[in-house]
Parts: C-alpha cells; structure tokens; sequence
C-alpha cells in the first residue's frame, strides 16, 4: 500500500511538472507577453518599448531558464535594465537586491505576484479557494445524499415505475448543464419580473455570510447537474446487487425488505457511487467556474477566468496546479477507498 | 396587426380541456409518486403501515403542491389563492386531506390508469394544437400552431422515417430493435427532430422565417407572437418567438443555430473517437512502453480542468500565435491514418488494390486533410489556394479542435480498457494463429466486437460535446457574438433574462432537449444492446 | 452626517492621477484627493483648491488664486507652490499615459516635453500667474477634470495608498483590486471644506467590484448588495426603474465613436470611410444601440450640449446606396471589415448594429468581441473598433485630445493640418458665438473627412435606493463624494 501511494505520487508530481511546463509556455507566446506588458506597464506602450519592458523583467531569457526560476531550482534573474534600474526576480516586491535570497520560486515557497489583483498569488488563491470549498461543502452535502437516495430508490427495483420515473428525471438533469438551468433558476425565482423573488440572484454577500436566501440558488445549480450521473451510477450499482445471490437468500428466508435495502444492500451498493463521487469532484470545477460567473460568487473560478482573461502567468499557474492535484488527489483517494471498501480487492 | 396569442382563437376553445388534463395528470404523478414513496417497503401483510402515517406524504404533497400553484397565479389554480395566503394554505391542505384520503382508498392500478389517461389525453389535445395548426392560418391556432407548421418538412421527414423504420425494424438490427423501447424511440425522436431541423432549416432554409442576423427597428425585446414592423409582401408576418435585444428573430435564430450545433458537435465526437482509437487499440493491444508514454498523456489532458484549458486554447492571443493550428494539423491526421489502415489492413492481398484503389484513396483523403488545414494567409498555408477545396472559419476550427482535443482522451481510455479486456478473447486467438497482422487484428477483430459500448458513449458524448460547446458560447469564447448558436445566444439573452424569457428560455429548452434526447437514445440502445 | 453607502463600482489598481485612465480609479482616490476646480451638471465651474481666476482678454494669461487655510492632512499649509508644482507636473509629457499633458498643451515647451520656463510662476503664497504659449480657453475646464487631483510634493506613486497625504476628508481603508475597496472619514482631521458648508456627511464609502455585466448589476441590486451603481446603461434603465430605485439622469456630450484608424488599410482612403459613415442611419442605432437613450449625433463629435455647436452643420445624408458605390469605387468593395468591441452593454449592442446596417448596405462586417481587459490595452490601435467618450465641457475639448494631430488619444490616427489649425484658433476665442463659425468649419472637415461614426449622444444615468442624497449621475462621471449622504 505505501509504495503505491508513492508511486502515485511520483506520478502525480511528474503530470503536475509536466502540465504546468505547459501552462507556462503557453502563458509566455510572446502575443501573452505582449499583453501582459501593456497591462502591467501602460496600454501605450511602443513595440520597442515591450520588447525592453519584458527585457528588464527577464520575460525573454530563455522558456526553461524562466521556468526554472519560476520552479526555484535556478537561481532567480538579476537584471541591469536599459533602463538603469536593477532587478531582480526575488526582490521585486519590496526586497532589496542584495537582501533577496537567489532562489525564489515554488520550492521556495515564493509562488509568485500576481499582475493582475497586485498581491501575491498563495494570498490570493488561500483566500478564493477558502470560498470555493464552501461553496462546494454545500454541493456536495445537497448533492451527494440526495444522488444516493434517487439512486437507491431507483435501483431496489430495477424496471418498477418508480425506476422508470427516477431514472428519466436523473436524465433530464445530466442534460441540463449549469448554464441552462443556472439562468432558468435566476429567472423564476429571483427576478421581479416572475415576481416570486424567493431568492437572490448574486451571492456576492455570500462570501461573508450564506444563507439560504443568497446561497441555495448557486449550490442547487451546481448540485443538480453532478446529481443525475451519480444517482445512475448508484442506481446501477443498487440493481445489481439486488440480484446478488445473498440478496436472494435473504429475501426467501423473509427478511423485510427494508432491512434487506438497508442492511445487506447498501454497503455493497455504494461502493461504485464513491468511486464516482471521487471522481466527479473535479468535473464540479466546470460548474464552479460558470456559476462563479453567473452569480457573482468571488472564488477560485472567477479567480481563474481573471487570470486567463488577463494572462497573469503567476496566478494561472498556481491556478493549474491546483486544479491538477485536486483531480489527481481525487483520484488517489478514490483508488485507495475503493481497495478499503471492497474486501475482494488487494493491492500488493 | 394583433398580437398573436399562444394557442390563438381556436386555442380559446380547446385550452380548457387541455389545461384541465394537464393538471389532472399533475396532480395524478404526484398522488402516484406519493404513494410510491410513501409505501416504498411494498406491502407488507404482516404489518401494514398505519393508514394515518402513509396519509401523511400524499397528503402533504397534493397540498403544498396546489398551494404553490393557487401563488403561482396559472388561471385554472388562482381561484385558491382566495386573496390570503394562510387561508389559502388551510384550505389547499383540506383537499390534500380529502384527495389523500380518496387515493388510499383506491387501488394503485387505478391511479396508474389515471396518470396514464390523463397524459394521453393532455398529449392528445397538444397534438390537436400541432396538427390543426398545420391547415389554418397563425391567427387561427396561435403561435403553437404557426410554429407546428414552419416545421411541417421536419414533420414530414420525421414521419417518413419512423413508420419506414417501424416497418422493416426486424431487418434493422439495433438500430430496429430500438422501435422496440419506449425511452429509445422518444430519444430517437428527439434527435432526428434536430437533426432534419438543422438539416432542413439550416441547411435548406425551408423553417426560418426571417434572417437570423437580420435586424427589424421597432422589434427589439418584443414578446413572442408579435407582428413584424414593416412587413411587406412576402414577409413572414411575426417574429413567433418575439424579437431578442437586437431586434433579431428569436425562432429563426434557434432553427439555424440548431445548424452550427448539429453539425460541429456529432463532427468533433467523431474526429475525437478516431483519435481515441487509432491510438486506444494499439496501446491495449500491444502494451509495454507504448501503453505507458500514451496512458501518461492522455492521464495529463483528463488531469487538466475543461474550462482552463478552454480559455488557455481560445484567446485571441493564442489564436493569433497559431497553436490551434498546429493541434488540427495534429488531431486532424488521425482520420486519415484510420482510414489508411483499415483499408490497407483488409485489402492489401486484392489484386489491383495496393496498385489503383489505395494510392486514390489515400489521395482524396490527403487532399481533403489539407484542404480543411490549410487556409490561404493563415499560419498554415500549404496548398495553393487554387487547391484548397474549402476553408474553415478560423473561429471554428478553434472550437472544433478544443472539443475534440477534450474528448479524444476518454475515447482513448475506453477503447484501451475495452482492447485490453477483448485481446485474451478465443477469436483474437483465432486470428494470432491464422498469422493475420496486428493491425488487421485490431480493427477487423477487436473493434467490430467493442462496438456496442462505444455506439452508446458516442450518443452520450454528442451531448457531451454540445454542452461544451454551449459553455463555450457562455463564456464568449470561440463563435462570433452574432453567432446564433445556443451557447452564445443563452449567454446574450440572459442579461435581460429577468423581464425577456424567450430569447434565452428558446435556445435553452433546445439545447436540453437536443442532449436529453441524446441521453434517451445512448439509454434505449445500451439496455436493446444488453438484451442480446 | 454618518452612515456607510455602498457603491457598485469597478474597482482598479491605484496609479498616478495624471495617468487616470477610468474615473472609478479617481472617485477612490477623490477620498483624500481634491481638486483646484469643479465642473457641475449645469456646466458651471465652481472654485475648489482656489478661490477664484481670471484670464485676460486673449486668454493668454490666467491670474489663480489659492484658498487660504487649507490644511494637507499631515498638517502642511497648503501654499500656491503645491499649485505650481501640480501644474508643472501635469505638464510632463515624458510621463507614460499622462492625459494631463494634453489638456497643458498650451503650458508645454514642445522640445523637452515639460512645462515651459516661466509659464507657471507662484507669485506668492496664495497666488499662481499662467503664462500659455498660445490662447486656451480650455485650461481651466481642463483643472476640474478626473486625473487633475492635486497630490503632495512627497507623492509617490508607491505610498500613495500606504502614506495617504491629501487635503480631501476621508482616507483609503482598504483595496481589493476587482473585489472591493473602502474609504473612511479621517477622524480629528480638520477639513476645509465643513468650514465652507461643503459637506462631508457620510463616514464610510464602500466600493463593490460585480464586473461589467449589467445582469450581475441587476442580481446586486435585488439582492440588495449595494446602495447605488456606478451607471445605468440601455434596458437596465428601464428594468431598474421597475424595481423603484430612485434614477438620477443628465443629458450629455458623452458618446460612443465607431471608428476606422487612418494607419490601417483599407482606411486611409477617404471614400471608404465616407462609405462606413453613410450606411449608417444613426436614428436606428440610437434605438437599438442605445435603448432610445439619447439623441442621434451628427458624426462629428460636437452637438448642442456644447456652446459652440453649429447646428447648420449635419452629417452627409444616410444613403446605403451610395454607400456602396463609394466603397466599390474605392476598390475595397470586397474587403471584410472586422469591427471590434467591447463584449457587454451599449458597446457591443451598438457595433452588432452599426455591423447589421453595413450588411443591410452590402458590405461585409464581421464582428469581433473583447473582454474589457484586452480591449482596453490596444484601443487606439485597432483598425476598426468603437470606444465611448465621455463628456466634456467645450466642443474644443475632445476634439483638442482625440483629433489634434499625434495626440495620445487619437485613436483615429487622423492628422489634418487645416483641422489643428481651425482648433487652435477656435481655442482663442472666449466667445462661444464667435467661436460658432470657426466650429462650423471643423465639423464640416471632421464630416467630410469621413473620420468617424459617431452615432448618438447618450444620456447618463444612474439609480440609488431612496434615501440618499446628492448621489446623482455627474454629467461627466466626476466624482464629488463630499457631496453624498442620507438624508435626514
């Protein structure tokens, strides 16, 4: 078990590396860096005066050189600018050159200055990604109870009507994206125009304090959407189950059904459904980053449409490696919780 | 010019009747569902539940379900709004009460044959609405019944095909035996709908009826069924869905978006599923090394969250810096190598073939992959432009590679996982022993006998990629703002989605029920797949 | 007197005044921040940092003079040498983005870039002689504009927000740049202005970034997030008027340019953008760009909001026919336009307009869309795009920043020797009816030309819940936060 999980980490340290090498090439094409300059130093700014700008800054050394720093296995740049200033990558932001220890990057601890919101990036992304785990602490208390039960209900009885109704309305859920059903919920029940105004359609006051009247509408868009793939996964799982032959065995020695449902059924049956929970987690992060928009919600998808939209290369990447290790830690847990839920299964 | 009403001055006659069914059928799902819940333990002769505790939901649920709609102010429920909420409340509570009680009394085989009579009849009046609609003039039927006859060519091919389906459904393989489920043939249904609407209303014009990025002064956030401004002879005489807040038709701008829709999402999942296989066989096939570089790509695409990779891959800055390009000059070589080798694989022993039919072959098929990357004063530009069949719209193209870059990867582990489990098959070695080639082994062997699963993920996947799109278009990325996708019309219309409901609630309901139906058709076929 | 309000607001990073490049960033700093001058909604100009001035009979030489007892909030007198310097400093044409330079023009020693020798002189503590090189009447309506706010001679653009110096009555709080910001009543500190009944009522003002969607805007508003917004723009007027917010409305000069730039082709030929001009009714665009919102414009960038708009003057007549001509005959009948704009609000609804009627006129458009942080790097730039203008006092004004030859702002990259020269002499005549017959000519120039479309003039709006006072909607976005409080 202990080398597997450090094998998965290995391979999650190395798909991390990789993909953020990526991010980073990407985010410095030089048409990004032109951005970045103009928005950084002044929208005017000549050809000539880009060139020195990104200069000055160490944009243009050399792809691996910046991503070395960026990673704090190479020394950070010290430049002598056309300009007369000097800098350097550990000391500009309030450091003094000499001060400034030579390596400053992720290793280090130092995960950059974001140009975008002038403050640096681990502040910003602490904060957004404190509001998102809310908000998603709440998906996912809403979500994942109410997928099990449908789900549950659905596959007890495989063919009944009850399935037949469950199941279609998981359908018509899986195929409603956030978007849709995000804008149709703002419409009924916040707009004056309907006139019910239940809710409110921005969850701006939110981030300081939820409540149901400012929070349900955001949770619920997210919530439904994810709802309708695990409730089939569990209702599969649940079908099959119920015609396990200890199932059987159970029921022809006149035990409830209830206390079959409950007692034998279920353990068995939610094994699948956590595997799938695990996993749609990173797939919420889509309806995060659109709800997040929609409503006004200032988390860790609005953060990353900022920093794409404005190509801050430091937050975009911290952006991304956040995001890859949630799905690769996702993926992690749901490997190892499916080895300690299912007694059939061993990993040497 | 009046304006029109939903079901016109014929509707004034049949709505009751409908509304009446509507609701009683409501009313009959929700007593079935509470009853369903409520005895959910099934029945238990030994110790039935208590009467008052299994009245106890149905009773509660007929209740605040009337309630909801005496607020809501639909014409047939406002009576019970009584002009007080809480004697509203008591008094809808009262005939859940009594309703609740009526119900238990009868059996449950009754109260399915009313939900069940209650629909047919409720579906009966609508079709009513549709089909007299297609004989009589807007005015007569209302907006329901003009709309029902712009679709009369969809109507048509819809009707075609089903009934010659219908009848030869036994020499249709899977296909037929989806004639067979309920959940399939209205998924099928659903799809085909927006299939020959796009077909024929994008493509032929034949249901638009007014240009969709046209703009009419003095018809800017109009409400559905009004009359065009102006309208001369020849005109269509109302925008059916109102006017969007640039005075464009809402109905028309749906119909042909369906078009951009139906054709770059079924497009993309395609291309996607010849890169997920042409890789996806080999790397189960033969495994070791290959399996390892290629798993740890594909791993590393999923591990990357859609919507970054989205804004990543669909900014002006990179679409200026040609990176699209160079990923469809990549992604877009699969098919041609797909192609290339089933054929080569299978016929390379017939006399003629390697010497006349491939080399054709393969050059029509290189041609067309230069032709789609190579555009005149692009990036790419390899073919003379007197060469060059066709160009893509840059925006497209930019779309298009994004969805299929995002969906190649799971292709890619599904055929993996399936090639893995099918290679240890007797048949596979069957065709080791005869000394048939890999490749021949792979495609000809292999996939013929994965294709079950993957006709089902490839239902689910267009919807998939349809709702991609669709994000796509929210965030304003990709198509232009003109564009009348769904996607970018939702994200458009819900500015003023508070007073305005059609122009998004339009594009919206079409998108659901384009994927819903999707959804529908990937479930009819996997269960008639499974009865094998 | 107290209280907090709540503001819907843009919130951006802090940067030197003189480079203002969006009022949002000055209403933060007006805080601590003032002015020498005030422009008021009737087009008054009334006495801040000064009490008064005077010009001479050509408008060569101004006399100002400085209020007496004002305090910095570090205890420094204020003195005419902070006036000079600010002056001086707003002269300073090597200072990248420096829109003040523009409005100095006439202060401006052209070879070194900064203020000529002896052009601003304190005389003594209280007064401060301008000495211009040619006539302005434009110098003082140019003190009362946004990036004229009057710093410390210990500013740095680093501390400005850290170390707040400033002569104003409140103090920055806190900045979230694109979230929120705050500013408060800096207790203890005498401020001149409660001696001079200016105000100064509320204690705390609260600015809440909800992005440029005004749907979002919406969504904060029935959620009642805020107090009031920044601006109301197209239906939202309407839709928040149904929500019994009190709107505050002042017909202005500002206004939205659709525009070709002259260093791209195909736009250097007159006749194409003559063409773009005509095929463009600009009644229909005022009703679908604008929400019916304003009034149709002339295409010159002057109207009668201006004293010295000549009304003889009209636009070369809507004729899509022509129009069409006139591009073919130029040889670019075939070339696709891309028009470029902002993704949100009257911006793009505008363009996709404007872009249906070139179609309508047989002439390909394509259109395409940016978010605002794009947009804005390389709006001068774009070879075909739409930029809004807000309002200024005098016609002579934007056309001084947005027309003259090699101006920061000339985002048309037009340059006509007979147009400076007709300004300029415009710019000497105190008298608007004299100067209506120069102003005559340059919009004639401007029409034919075919520099712009200029479709409507918009008028400006914006909605508070009721019970606030002295919020309204500023004809030119300034921002007076002393004057804002609940009412009693």
């Amino acid at each position: 078990m202990g080398m597997f999980i450090l094998r998965r980490t290995g391979v999650m340290l190395l798909t991390a590396i990789c993909l953020t090498f990526i991010v980073f090439i990407m985010t410095n094409l030089y048409p990004n860096l032109e951005k970045l300059a103009k928005n950084e130093g002044n929208f005017r700014m000549s050809d000539a005066e880009v060139a020195s700008f990104l200069g000055n800054r160490g944009y243009t050394q050399g792809k691996l050189q910046n991503y070395g720093e960026w990673l704090g296995v190479l020394p950070g740049y010290v430049i002598e600018g056309i300009d007369g200033k000097t800098r350097g990558r550990c000391s500009n932001h309030g450091a003094i050159v000499e001060d400034a220890g030579r390596y400053c990057g992720v290793l280090q601890g130092d995960w950059g200055f974001s140009s975008r919101f002038k403050e640096p990036v681990l502040k910003i992304v602490a904060t957004r990604l404190a509001l998102t785990g809310k908000l998603m602490f709440w998906v996912l208390v809403v979500m994942v109870p109410g997928a099990l039960l449908i789900g549950v209900m659905a596959g007890m009885r495989e063919g009944s009507r009850l399935d037949r109704s469950l199941s279609t309305g998981a359908i018509v859920t899986t195929a409603t994206p956030e978007y849709v059903s995000g804008v149709i919920f703002i419409a009924i029940f916040t707009s004056s125009a309907v006139g019910l105004k239940w809710f409110k359609g921005s969850a701006t006051s939110a981030m300081e304090n939820a409540t149901l009247e400012n929070f349900l509408l955001p949770v619920l868009t997210i919530a439904i959407y994810g709802m309708g793939y695990i409730a089939r996964m569990t209702r599969a799982s649940m079908a099959e189950v119920m015609t396990a032959q200890y199932i059987r065995t159970a029921r022809l020695k006149g035990v409830s059904f209830a206390n079959i449902v409950l007692k034998h059924a279920l353990r068995n049956a939610l094994i699948a459904p956590f595997t799938v929970i695990m996993l749609q987690i990173p797939w919420l992060l889509n309806g995060v980053v659109i709800v997040e928009v929609l409503f006004n919600f200032k988390g860790f998808g609005w953060v990353l449409v900022q920093a794409a939209s404005n190509n801050d290369i430091d937050l975009l990447l911290a952006v991304s490696v956040v995001g890859v290790v949630v799905v690769l830690l996702t993926q992690l847990i749901s490997d190892i919780g499916y080895v300690f839920l299912n007694p059939r299964i061993r990993i040497s | 010019m009046q304006n029109l009403t939903w079901t016109g001055t014929l509707g004034a006659y049949i709505n009751p009747f409908f509304l009446t069914a509507l609701c009683a059928f409501l009313i009959f799902v929700v007593a079935a569902a509470a009853r369903g819940f409520s005895r959910a333990d099934g029945p238990n002769p030994i110790n039935p539940t208590p009467p008052s505790i299994a009245l106890f939901g149905p009773t509660l649920i007929i209740g605040l379900v009337l309630w909801l709609l005496s607020l809501s102010g639909l014409s047939p429920f406002e009576i019970l709004g009584l002009g007080n909420m809480w004697l509203s409340l008591a008094v809808c509570l009262l005939i859940g009460v009594t309703a609740g009680f009526g119900l238990f009394q009868i059996s449950s085989e009754l109260v399915f044959k009313l939900v069940w009579g209650t629909f047919y009849a409720a579906l009966g009046l609508f079709l009513i609405y549709l089909v007299v609609g297609l004989f009589v003039l807007p005015e007569t039927m209302g907006i329901v019944g003009a709309i029902s006859k712009r679709l009369t060519p969809t109507w048509i091919a819809l009707l075609v095909t089903f009934s010659v389906s219908i009848y030869f459904k036994r020499s249709l393989g899977l296909y037929g035996k989806l004639f067979d489920s309920p959940v399939g043939m209205i998924g099928l249904g659903l799809v085909l709908f927006w299939v020959f609407t796009a077909l024929l209303g994008a493509g032929f014009d034949l249901i638009a009826t007014h240009d969709p990025l046209g703009q009419v002064s003095g018809m800017k956030n109009k409400h559905p069924g009004i009359p065009l401004r102006g309208a001369e002879a020849g005109d269509y005489p109302y925008y059916l869905f109102g006017g969007d807040t640039l005075a464009r038709d809402v109905f028309s701008r749906a119909i042909v978006g369906s078009g951009i829709v139906i054709v770059i999402a079924p497009a993309a999942t395609v291309f996607a599923f010849m890169v997920g296989i042409t890789l996806g066989l080999p790397a189960g096939y033969f495994g070791g090394r290959l399996d390892t570089v290629l798993s740890f790509l594909s791993n590393m695409v999923l591990a990357f969250p859609v919507i970054l990779l989205f804004f990543l891959l669909v900014t002006p800055e990179i679409i200026e810096s040609g990176l699209p390009k160079y990923l469809a000059v990549i992604l877009f070589v699969f098919p041609v190598i797909f192609v290339g080798v089933a054929q080569y694989s299978k016929n390379r022993l017939k006399p003629n073939f390697l010497t006349l039919q491939f080399p054709i072959m393969m050059i029509i098929a290189i041609w067309l992959y230069l032709s789609l990357i190579s555009e005149a004063g692009a990036v790419i530009s390899i073919l003379p432009p007197l060469l060059d069949l066709f160009d893509v719209p840059s925006e497209i193209l930019v779309v298009f590679v994004s969805v299929v870059f995002v969906n190649s990867p799971t292709v890619f582990r599904i055929v993996r996982g399936l090639t893995l489990d099918v290679k240890t098959r007797d048949y596979v070695a069957a065709a080791q022993t005869r000394g048939e080639r890999p490749w021949y082994i792979m495609l000809w062997e292999i996939l013929p006998n994965v294709r079950g699963p993957l006709i089902v993920d490839f239902c689910l996947r267009i919807g998939y990629a349809t709702i991609l799109l669709g994000t796509l278009g929210f965030f304003g990325l990709g198509l232009e703002s003109e564009s009348p996708d769904w996607g970018t019309t939702i994200n458009a219309g819900r500015k003023l989605l508070s007073v305005y409901l059609a122009p998004v609630l339009v594009p919206a309901f079409s998108l659901m029920s384009l994927v819903l139906g999707l959804n529908l058709l990937a479930d009819g076929l996997r269960e008639e797949s499974l009865r094998d | 007197m107290g209280g907090t309000i709540r503001m819907q607001m843009d919130v951006k990073a802090m940067k030197d005044p003189r480079t203002h490049d969006w009022t949002q960033i000055s209403i933060f700093s007006a805080g601590w921040l003032e002015y020498l001058v005030e422009y008021n909604n009737d087009g008054s100009f009334t006495p801040m940092l000064l009490t008064s001035w005077e010009a001479n009979a050509d408008a060569t030489q101004y006399v100002l003079k400085i209020r007496e007892g004002v305090k910095w909030n570090n205890g420094d007198d204020f003195t005419a040498e902070d006036v000079a310097r600010n002056i001086i400093g707003w002269c300073d044409k090597g200072l990248e983005g420096n829109s003040m330079a523009g409005r100095m023009a006439s202060l401006v020693d052209e070879a070194t870039g900064l203020a000529r020798e002896g052009a601003v002189v304190a005389v003594d503590s209280s007064t401060v002689h301008l000495n211009l090189l040619q006539p302005d009447i434009t110098i003082v309506p140019g003190m009362a504009d946004y990036p004229a706010q009057i710093v410390h001679k210990s500013f740095t653009v680093e501390t400005m927000v850290s170390n707040p110096i400033g002569t104003g009555f409140m103090l920055p709080e806190n900045l979230e740049v694109g979230v929120k910001a705050s500013i408060v009543r800096n207790e203890g500190f005498e401020w001149w202005g409660y001696a001079a009944g200016k105000g100064g009522y509320v204690d705390r003002i609260e600015f809440i970034d909800y992005g440029s969607d005004p749907a979002t805007h919406m969504a904060g508003f029935e959620a009642e997030e805020f107090d009031l917004n920044w601006e109301s723009t197209g239906e939202f007027v309407e839709l928040f008027d149904s929500l019994g917010l009190v709107k505050t409305q002042v017909a202005s000069g500002a206004t939205i340019v659709v525009r070709p730039n002259q260093d791209h082709a195909p736009y250097d030929n007159k006749m194409v953008r003559q063409a773009l001009a005509m095929a463009v009714d600009n009644n229909v665009i005022n009703e679908l760009g604008n929400a019916s919102l304003g009034v149709a414009a002339d295409n010159c960038h002057v109207g009668p909001m201006h004293p010295e708009h000549n009304p003889d003057v009209t636009r070369a007549p809507f004729d899509p026919v022509k129009a069409k001509a006139l591009m073919d005959a130029s040889g670019h009948g075939d070339f696709e336009h891309e028009l470029r704009s902002l993704d949100t609000g009257f911006w793009k609804d505008t363009c996709d307009a404007v872009a249906a009627q070139l179609r309508d006129a047989g002439i390909k458009v394509k259109r395409t869309l940016m978010p605002g942080s794009t947009f804005w790097n390389d709006w001068t730039k774009f070879p075909y795009s739409a930029t809004n203008w807000n309002h200024r006092p005098l016609g002579t004004q934007v056309l001084g920043l947005a027309y003259r030859s090699g101006e920061a702002w000339n985002e048309f990259a037009w340059s006509n020797a007979e147009f400076d020269s007709l300004l300029a002499e415009a710019n000497s005549l105190a008298n608007a009816d004299e100067r209506r017959v120069v102003m005559g000519k340059i919009q004639a120039i401007v029409i034919d030309e075919g520099v712009t479309c200029q479709p409507y003039w918009r008028s400006v709006q914006r909605h508070n819940v009721a019970g606030l006072v002295g919020v309204d909607m500023h004809i030119a976005y300034l921002p007076q936060i002393y004057k804002w409080g609940h009412a009693a």
